[in-house]
């Protein structure tokens, strides 16, 4: 990690940002780029409002069809 | 200690969105929390970090308690807002342009290859004064192929704001 980050490195640590997981160094970093970048800010709160609604649903009440066809894009995700 | 802190302007924190209770005959509320980097705690600027938070309101804040000193930050325990600091909303857009022109002046003294850097500066105003401050940093970084030259210009803009806000860089 630089002197601080860029557009890419906010997709690739927004998750660990959101659970709190960066070290306090990046986590600064993460912020000071926030600061300025507003298409950012848009990107972590798209995210963060994901992460909320997303971790309201349980296993059980995803449609076995709807499961299904997760896995297989899971499946396809991986090989590619 | 004395210290910095840029709000929103309706008060709220930029990152957590705590609504803080803003002076007004006297000092806001003091707040308390833990103190845990990026996580916890009252977090705000020594005024040489100033360049690297800038946001739309800026505040005069007394931190108490443990206090926590980082490269660009500190985080105390305890923390309250003591004034307002009216001459930012009276200088951020004379410190957007002067970032700007130090900008334009630093391509304009760089080789040829890096002339394509002056293109990002005018259409990068309207964002503000914190990319502003940003891109004429990250130019002197590009062009002298060092971090160094970041943190230097990044000094120089928290010169700039000492002296037009009427604060002490000891601070």
């Amino acid at each position: 990690m630089g002197e601080h980050i860029t557009c890419q490195e906010v997709v690739e640590l927004v998750t660990d940002y959101l659970e709190r997981a960066l070290p306090s160094d990046e986590a600064t970093l993460f912020e000071q780029h926030l600061n300025f970048c507003d298409g950012c800010v848009v990107y972590v709160e798209q995210m963060r409002s994901t992460v909320v609604n997303v971790g309201r649903v349980r296993e059980e009440d995803v449609p076995p069809e709807a499961k299904d066809r997760l896995m297989a894009a899971f499946r396809e995700w991986r090989r590619t | 200690m004395i210290a910095y802190k840029f709000l929103r302007a309706d008060g709220s924190s930029v990152f957590t969105s705590f609504d803080w209770p803003l002076p007004a005959s006297g000092p806001g509320a003091w707040v308390e929390a833990p103190a845990d980097p990026c996580r916890s705690g009252i977090h705000a600027c020594r005024v040489a970090d100033l360049p690297y938070w800038a946001g739309r309101t800026l505040y005069e804040i007394e931190l108490g308690g443990e206090l926590i000193e980082q490269p660009t930050k500190l985080i105390g325990t305890r923390g309250r807002l003591v004034r307002r600091v009216a001459a930012w909303d009276e200088q951020r857009d004379a410190y957007t342009r002067m970032c700007a022109d130090r900008a334009h002046e630093l391509v304009g003294a760089a080789p040829p290859e890096f002339s394509h850097w002056d293109s990002v500066v005018e259409p990068s105003i309207p964002e503000g004064p914190a990319l502003l401050g940003f891109v004429a940093a990250r130019i002197a970084e590009e062009i002298a192929g060092s971090a160094d030259a970041y943190h230097a210009e990044r000094k120089r803009q928290a010169g700039w704001l000492a002296k037009r806000l009427g604060l002490s860089i000891v601070a």
